[in-house]
């Protein structure tokens, strides 16, 4: 195996990516995970897929490093996450607090969102400063 | 429960750490270069290419002619378990009561596997196969504008049939607490808001899936036409299976997002306590309004490529140019605009305003006229040719005629008075069958066929694909012409049984033309045992194609740039390596 050849006859650029695949296992495994309100598979999903784009992106060139975009995606995941928490329990803390503890699978489905959104974020503040040397997102 | 998520995060862990490992070691073997300039393509063209071996090849390839090859490799296994499906349901038929399922609940669930497959697992990904492997060569392109896009666009496809299928795995593992989805292809609301089975959400959510696949696919389509032309291809001499792309392209951008959006309602509704279509919130008409403005669109978007395949192939071996190439791409473009005016005439039975009804007949009966014009144009190019009776001419050949009976029974329903009597019956399912099987599957089968030694520099066994194509005329001939009858007959379609009232329908005609649509159903089911067995086996010992234009284009002028690419590769490859999908060995190789 791993045995490398050149192509004949065609154009030149390495055609690999290991990206694609997992964009799309992340997305819906992620997409599966908040909808069955099955909390590992929605975060598990979500990181993946947050890492995925950033690493794709990085890839193609149209970023230098992945973090900025993983730090951005984890963002977009908390407000999503807070969208749907605040839709059952209202804008105050103490409400969106105390829903923490609650058996409400929307409410749960929506702190799972969040939940992904926050572990990207580790990963990238990580990712960021731990590294400069390896290329996993 | 809190023992089962505990599982599933330890899973997830040893997954990601998978991942991680994965990627990193890819890393490693992929000599990669950052892209510096504006282009979105895929490295430095300096560089050396390579492909790495086996699997990893499959699984990391962005290269479209790999990628083509996979969705036809999916389409093909798609269309054996919609095939599969089909089968069981028309057994089950053969005699007026329930004897050969466990219940109607299984009917529903087939018929509901079966029409998604077919048209979203089978349909789009079978012209994806053809679009991906030969619109760039057509259009003199490096590959597709954004591989990696492309790349995605696959890769979504087999987790969504998996979560489209899953009822039927998750029954028996769950004790049937979660089922096969038993709402239909067109997901009816309430019915389909409220049936509880979380099956119904694991299909939702497939088919959502398979919808951002499509509609990254068209935008890549769109843009690699518009801007990765090579200079000598203008408009003006773009070739019509292109074109037929091109406006399928624009369609899934418009017609999907729009059912990606009401899915997400309906998920919305199952899931989150939303009403957009409960009876005392929103509308359960709601549903069908968008449904339907997708759900027509989406039936060209399955026929035009099948038409534009055909108006390229079928001129090759009738000696002669498509007669009136520029009309055949007018009608294209009518069509795709006029398709998203007409989606009305599936609910002409909801109740809805005659006079609104009425502008949808006069619109859906207007489509009759672009595609008279491609059929008649088809017509004129065989008329005084020299034609060549090759499997893919065949192919083409059924495609016309069985548009014909398609396209004609489809005005009939087009006409409120005969919809109203033939609506929901076996009429309509006779009426999409015609066009479903006996041409966009017909256009693939031809379509597989002539670019056969290209893909796989072998040649298949010509007689064999011949009685492919005659098994498979008879076989929708005899399934969808008692289809029709059993509509006329007032049979309702979607029932598992039929034991009515003698008054209703007299019952043993019934009987008897189910009983000759499932003999039809299973002369087709042999014809594809051929098609499979011979492509099998041409791929792994047909006769290696020498010749760089092996259907003799070259006498009749008709000789065209996918060829001319083929010959480039015979020419810089070793005589056994003829195109880069066989080695040989049978393999499904690398280089
Ligand atoms: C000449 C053009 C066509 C016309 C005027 C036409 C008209 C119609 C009408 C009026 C219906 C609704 C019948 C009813 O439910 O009572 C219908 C159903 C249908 N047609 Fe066509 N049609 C045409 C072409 C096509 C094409 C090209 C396809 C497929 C690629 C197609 C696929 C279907 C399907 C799938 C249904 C059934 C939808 C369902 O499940 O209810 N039709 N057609
Ligand atoms: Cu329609």
């Amino acid at each position: 195996m791993a045995q490398e050849e050149p192509e004949a006859g065609a154009s030149g650029p390495a055609k690999v990516s290991a990206w694609p695949l997992f964009v799309a296992l992340g997305l819906a495994v992620g997409e599966v995970g908040v909808v069955m309100a099955l909390y590992p598979l929605a975060i598990g999903g979500l990181v993946l897929f947050a890492g995925s784009i950033a690493g794709i992106l990085t890839e193609a060139g149209y970023t230098e490093r992945p973090w900025r975009t993983l730090t951005a995606l984890s963002g977009v995941f908390v407000a999503l996450g807070l969208v749907v928490v605040v839709t059952r329990t209202g804008t105050s803390f103490g409400a969106i607090e105390s829903a923490l503890a609650s058996t409400d699978t929307i409410v749960l489905r929506g702190f799972s969102i969040v939940g992904a959104g926050i572990v990207a974020l580790a990963a990238s503040i990580a990712g960021g400063s731990v590294t400069d040397a390896g290329p996993a997102a | 429960m809190a023992g089962e998520q505990l599982a599933l995060t330890v899973l997830m862990g040893v997954f990601l750490v998978g991942v991680v490992t994965l990627v990193s070691r890819m890393e490693n073997l992929r000599a990669y270069t950052p892209l510096v300039s504006g282009d979105a393509g895929y490295g430095d063209s300096t560089a050396t290419s390579h492909k790495p071996s086996g699997l990893i090849r499959w699984l990391t390839t962005v290269d479209h002619k790999d990628i083509g090859i996979l969705y036809g490799i999916y389409a093909t296994i798609a269309f054996v378990w919609g095939g599969l499906a089909v089968m069981l349901m028309r057994v089950e038929l053969t005699t007026p009561a329930l004897n050969v399922l466990g219940g109607t609940g299984t009917y529903n669930g087939l018929l509901t596997s079966h029409g998604i497959t077919m048209l979203f697992l089978f349909g789009t990904p079978i012209i994806a196969a053809f679009s991906n492997y030969f619109i760039p060569l057509l259009i003199g392109a490096d590959d597709m504008a954004f591989p990696r896009i492309n790349g995605i666009a696959f890769w979504l496809l087999p987790p969504a049939a998996l979560l489209i299928w899953a009822g039927f795995f998750l029954d028996p593992l769950t004790g049937g607490a979660v089922g096969a989805a038993e709402t239909s292809w067109t997901m009816y609301t309430p019915l389909s808001a409220e049936q509880a089975n979380p099956g119904v959400d694991l299909m939702l959510l497939g088919l959502h899936l398979s919808g951002i696949s499509a509609t990254m696919g068209a935008i890549n389509f769109i843009v690699t036409i518009f801007t990765e032309r090579s200079p000598d291809v203008n408009w003006a001499n773009l070739d019509i299976f292109s074109w037929t792309i091109l406006t399928q392209s624009a369609l899934i951008l418009f017609a999907f997002p729009l059912l990606g959006s009401a899915l997400i309602m309906l998920l919305l509704d199952r899931n989150f306590q939303t009403a957009f279509f409960a009876v005392d919130g929103g509308s359960p008409i709601l549903w069908q309004h968008l449904f339907w403005f997708f759900g027509h669109p989406e039936v060209y978007i399955l026929v035009l490529p099948p038409m534009g395949l055909v108006s390229w192939i079928l001129p090759k071996f009738s000696g002669r140019k498509l007669f009136g190439y520029k009309f055949v791409i007018y009608s294209t473009l009518a069509i795709g605009v006029l398709s998203f005016g007409v989606w009305a005439h599936h609910m002409f039975s909801s109740g809805i305003d005659p006079r609104i009804r009425a502008s949808f007949m006069a619109v859906s009966l207007a489509i009759a006229i672009p595609s008279a014009v491609k059929t008649f144009n088809w017509i004129a190019t065989m008329w005084n040719g020299n034609i060549r009776l090759t499997a893919p001419m065949l192919f083409c050949i059924g495609f016309v005629a069985n548009f014909v009976i398609g396209g004609i029974t489809g005005v009939f329903l087009a006409a409120i008075p005969i919809d109203l009597v033939l609506h929901d019956t076996y009429y309509v399912v006779g009426h999409f069958h015609w066009i479903v099987m006996g041409m966009i599957a017909f256009a693939g089968f031809g379509a597989i066929y002539y670019w056969f030694p290209i893909v796989t520099g072998k040649m298949y066994q010509k007689r064999l694909a011949k009685m492919h194509f005659w098994i498979s005329e008879i076989g929708v001939a005899v399934t969808f012409f008692a289809m029709l009858l059993l509509g006329y007959l007032g049979m309702p379609r979607r029932y598992a049984t039929y034991e009515f009232n003698g008054l209703i329908a007299p019952l043993a005609q019934v009987t008897t033309l189910h009983q000759v649509a499932t003999i039809g159903a299973f002369i087709i089911m042999l014809g594809q045992l051929i098609w499979v067995w011979n492509l099998t086996q041409s791929y792994l010992e047909g006769p290696v194609v020498e010749d760089e234009d092996p259907w003799n284009l070259k006498e009749t002028g008709q000789y065209s740039r996918e060829f001319e690419w083929f010959g480039e590769q015979l020419d810089t490859t070793d005589e056994d390596t003829p195109a880069l999908a066989a080695d040989g060995s049978g393999e499904p190789s690398d280089d």
